[in-house]
């Protein structure tokens, strides 16, 4: 028959295909913790995700491998309606937050839920703001950036991959704060992630990219770009050694934007403080700070009730500085 | 009828660029960089989909024939049938409702409830076990089955 | 200067890394065949699995770029079987495509869409070979104010497709930005037409729009294919299997073109294998169809589009591996797949890891001949797939279709919404809209809009800053002449010829 030859042949290339897989692959489907990842496969929330999947499974201390799931939809909003209506015990489940999160519960865009809804359960890695400009631009150092600022607003345009009240947003806008500048008078150009952001600024489109530090290696190498400011407490490491924060050249501006994860407002307090242990021992193991440091993350060690207090402060944070800037009434 | 059928889309989409038009203008914007604004485009499109909808109006195009009482039917069968295996897709899990979609669809396109029902079983089994196992996908296996497993 | 890759050949062509090509091309085919799951997901899939095989460096990428460029030749298979896209960059493949496949000429098609994708995607390997530093130099001076030029000219090359029925094909082009204007503005942060409801914040995901559109709304219509009286149950005639070399060389300065404008749109950061396709469909159109065929089965107006979004997925290499910036979704995962290997692709790594580079770019070139060789023989098995009868067809793509949308949302209001988008296309369908304005226009007009809403945030309201530079002034002059030439040339054609 016709029709069975043609089946048949299909399914013989998708079991083909199946089997050669199957053998990498085979114990990958059981009942074993999971991640959700509040975003569509590929971007930071994936690497966190990721992070915490590899990590733990590298240093053996699941024997399961971690399932990675993929939940988009309203900026991580879908994925905390989730986690409070549908699965709010399951103390296997894990999903990824991060500062942009935190920014959105402040703005109230997960609805009607707060940032108190769940338990926070910590951070295993954190990116820096950076205030970026062209190799060619005529800044040398903040205050120079910051001077013409002051003087003419409208000649100096910001850029960066989110929308006004997006974490990426809140940097430029903290910045400007930092030139007595009100946020609302800046001049701010949105575009869709860092990428496009940084394209514009290497072509001259606009002059200041508030991005991330880890996103700029590659530029620093090939010199085409200035970091004026790390927005970081001190500074870092590595290529990034003579990055002077912003702090240290006199604004205090620092924008820390760590990687950590959430739970369920309705996991018992044992299974809360058992991935709490676990995620404190894998922050201190050796293969993990290799792990960490591959995917361009700085350390940042946060657990338990320490990062649940820290989270619903940066909240409250974000929350004023809206109101200030007529955000949210 | 096919003269109406344009006429009628005609006036569904001067009612849906009225609702456009209106859901724009009451968009709370705190504020905005650029001197467009989230307004001005939902607005420009939907004067353009007001303009172009009543020459539909006017002068209305041809249609396909449009399906009688019995396929109607089965169209709506078909969606029920979609619907169904929407709504027990999580619960019941991927086996069990892909088995009972997929027989009904076979059924609901002209074949033997006996050919329906195998068509359904291997299908359902067969892709499971495609893509959980080999491609490695998360599917879900249904709350009933999980103390099973 | 073309050490690294001499040494790429050298990597690429070790037996481990064979394999590996030769996996990701039948495994990429697979993904990109399956609607929904097409190249992005694939490779998420599959880079864990790359990195806990413990794989080196250029391995994983070998194995990932063939997944890859496997799932630009899979994504057309439904295309053309099924008038249902496999990914993004196959929706102009349907045009053409399906019709081809109704009249028996499934066999040919496929077989002369294997062809034009390898000669696009080969056109732009070399152009990523020879120009790729300085190509990047081009790519930066695409500013917003140069996007709203391109997408104003793709609107107006856009205007062929009116064809019979101007005013519908209007509307459905508007329909499609306005489903595109859903979810939070990218600009200012205001939710626009979500009704409150999360899952729409994000915006109607592209996978849920063309599924719905295209196969749940292609299920219904089989349904009344299956129902007709006069015993003509829908299903075409298998017909001839081998595309001729007479067909595939009457498509040579198609596939040449296409490739071309292929190439240079997948280089621009923002802008992928769909904008690619339309481009290239809508200009062959202009320029090589003469008695009006296009859209009933031509076979120019299938190498176009097929040609264009192979050449554009190669062409988004180009900011990938030189400016490390991702010029599409599927390179920014693969950029993270670099990021895992501690590799920063950037204008240094051409010198600093010349084995990635070049064997990443050797990789490309043997996998698109090994796609080749692997899809012409196959074409004509792969066309048996029209002779399965509906009721196996229709409920394999309803599972498709469910597995698609699923694993990428794991929820079910994305469900909801592609059976919705799908009753909306099958009366659309009905109405005697055509489907592709409708997707285009969702994939443009939101790129139109943020373009035009940057260009001028960034000139603080000046209108000027929109035909400043070279380049957006070439783009207006171009989309005046497209839109111009087919009402002057008819009269100077009348001019030199009577009869017209």
């Amino acid at each position: 028959m016709k029709i069975n030859k043609g089946l048949s042949t299909y399914a013989g290339m998708l079991a083909l295909a199946g089997g050669l897989l199957a053998a990498g692959n085979a114990q990958a489907q059981s009942e074993a913790t999971e991640c959700i990842a509040p975003a569509k496969p590929g971007g930071g929330y994936d690497l966190t995700c990721r992070l915490a999947a590899n990590g733990l499974e590298k240093t053996s201390m699941i024997d399961k491998p971690m399932a990675v799931s993929y939940m988009p939809g309203g900026i991580g909003a879908v994925a905390y309606n989730h986690v409070n209506g549908v699965r709010d015990d399951d103390p296997n489940l894990i999903v990824a937050a991060s500062t942009g999160a935190a920014v959105n519960l402040a703005l109230g865009k997960f609805g009607q839920y707060d940032a108190d809804d769940v338990r926070w359960l910590g951070a295993l890695g954190a990116d820096y703001g950076a205030i970026v400009v062209n190799a060619d631009a005529p800044w040398q150092s903040l205050d120079e950036l910051m001077e013409d600022l002051k003087a003419n607003p409208g000649d100096v345009a910001f850029g960066a991959g989110g929308t006004v009240g997006s974490q990426d947003w809140m940097k430029a806008a903290l910045t400007a704060k930092a030139a007595d500048l009100s946020p609302r008078n800046l001049k701010y150009v949105s575009f869709e992630g860092g990428g496009e952001a940084l394209a514009a600024l290497l072509g001259d489109h606009i002059q200041v990219f508030t991005g991330d530090l880890s996103e700029l290696k590659s530029q620093l190498e090939s010199g085409k770009i200035r970091v004026l400011a790390s927005l970081s407490e001190e500074r870092m490491d590595g290529p990034y050694a003579d990055i002077p924060t912003a702090k240290e050249q006199g604004y205090d501006v620092q924008w820390p934007i760590w990687r950590g994860y959430y739970m369920g407002p309705n996991v018992s307090d044992e299974a809360y403080q058992k991935w709490v242990e676990r995620m404190k021992e894998l922050s201190e193991s050796q293969k993990f700070a290799k792990l960490r440091e591959e995917r361009g993350l700085f350390p940042m060690s946060r657990f338990g009730y320490d990062f649940n207090d820290y989270v619903l402060e940066q909240v409250d944070q974000f929350e004023s500085l809206a109101k200030e800037v007529g955000l949210k009434q | 009828m096919k003269l109406a059928a344009d006429r009628l889309l005609g006036i569904v989409l001067i009612g849906l660029a009225a609702f456009v038009a209106v859901q724009a203008i009451n968009l709370e914007v705190p504020f905005s960089y650029d001197p467009v604004g989230p307004k001005a485009f939902p607005l420009g499109l939907a004067i353009l989909l007001a303009a172009l909808a009543s020459v539909l109006v006017v002068k209305p195009g041809t249609n396909e024939a449009w399906p009688g009482r019995q396929l109607g039917m089965k169209l709506l069968l078909v969606l029920a049938t979609l619907l169904v295996y929407a709504l027990l897709f999580t619960k019941l899990g991927f086996i069990i409702t892909s088995l009972l979609a997929v027989t009904s669809l076979a059924r609901i396109f002209g074949t033997s409830w006996g050919k329906a029902l195998l068509t359904g079983v291997l299908m359902a089994v067969v892709s499971y076990f495609l893509f959980a196992h080999a491609l490695g996908i998360s599917l879900p296996s249904g709350y009933w089955l999980e103390p099973l497993l | 200067m073309f050490d690294f890759l001499i040494h790429g050949f050298d990597v690429a062509l070790s037996p481990l890394n064979l394999g590996l090509a030769l996996l990701g091309a039948l495994l990429g085919t697979l993904f990109g065949a399956l609607p929904g799951i097409g190249p992005i997901n694939g490779i998420a899939i599959l880079m864990p699995l790359a990195y806990t095989l413990g794989l080196p460096a250029e391995s994983a990428l070998i194995l990932l770029a063939a997944i890859y460029t496997g799932a630009e030749y899979g994504g057309r298979m439904s295309s053309i079987l099924l008038n249902v896209p496999g990914d993004a960059g196959a929706v102009m493949t349907t045009l053409d495509g399906h019709p081809l496949a109704k009249k028996g000429l499934a066999g040919p098609a496929l077989g002369l869409s294997a062809v034009s994708s390898f000669v696009g995607a080969t056109i732009a390997i070399i152009g990523l070979t020879l120009f790729a530093p300085l190509l990047a130099e081009v790519a930066v001076m695409f500013g917003p104010a140069e996007f709203f030029a391109l997408m104003v000219f793709a609107f107006a090359s856009m205007a062929v497709m009116m064809g019979k029925d101007p005013i519908k094909t209007a509307i459905g082009a508007v329909l499609g930005i306005l489903i595109g204007t859903v979810g939070v503005d990218s600009s200012t942060g205001v939710l626009r037409y979500t009704f409150d409801l999360p899952e729409l914040y994000d915006g109607i995901d592209f996978v849920v729009m063309i599924i719905g559109l295209f196969a749940i709304s292609e299920i219904l219509l089989m349904l009344e294919n299956a129902n007709r009286k006069d015993g003509n149950d829908g299903l075409p005639p298998l017909g001839r299997v081998f595309v001729s070399l007479k067909e595939v060389m009457a498509c040579k300065w198609t596939m040449g073109r296409s490739g071309l404008i292929g190439f240079i749109i997948g280089i621009l950061p923002g802008t992928g294998a769909s904008v690619a396709g339309a481009v290239a469909y809508t200009t062959e159109k202009r320029l090589s169809d003469k008695d009006n065929s296009f859209g009933t089965g031509n076979m120019r107006g299938l190498a176009a589009p097929e040609a264009a979004n192979n050449a554009s997925a190669a062409g988004s290499f180009v900011p990938m591996l030189t400016l490390g910036i991702p010029g599409s979704g599927t390179t920014a995962v693969l950029l993270g797949a670099l990021m895992l290997y501690n590799i920063t692709p950037g204008p240094m790594m051409f010198s600093e890891r010349p084995e990635v580079a070049g064997g990443l770019i050797a990789s490309l070139y043997i996998g698109n001949i090994v796609l080749l060789a692997l899809n012409l023989p196959l074409a004509g098995v792969f066309a048996r797939v029209l002779t399965i009868p509906r009721w196996v067809l229709v409920p394999g793509i309803a599972i498709l279709a469910f597995v698609g949308v699923f694993q990428l949302h794991s929820n079910l209001a994305a469900i909801y919404l592609m059976l919705i988008i799908g009753v909306f296309g099958y009366l659309l369908r009905k109405l005697g809209f055509s489907l592709a304005p409708v997707i285009l226009g969702y994939v443009l007009g939101g790129l139109m809009e943020q373009n035009l809403r940057r260009a001028l945030s960034i000139s603080g309201g000046d209108l000027g800053i929109l035909w400043q530079s070279g380049i957006s002034l070439g783009l207006w002059i171009a989309a005046l002449a497209l839109l111009l030439l087919p009402w002057l040339l008819p009269k100077l054609w009348q001019a030199k010829t009577s009869k017209a």
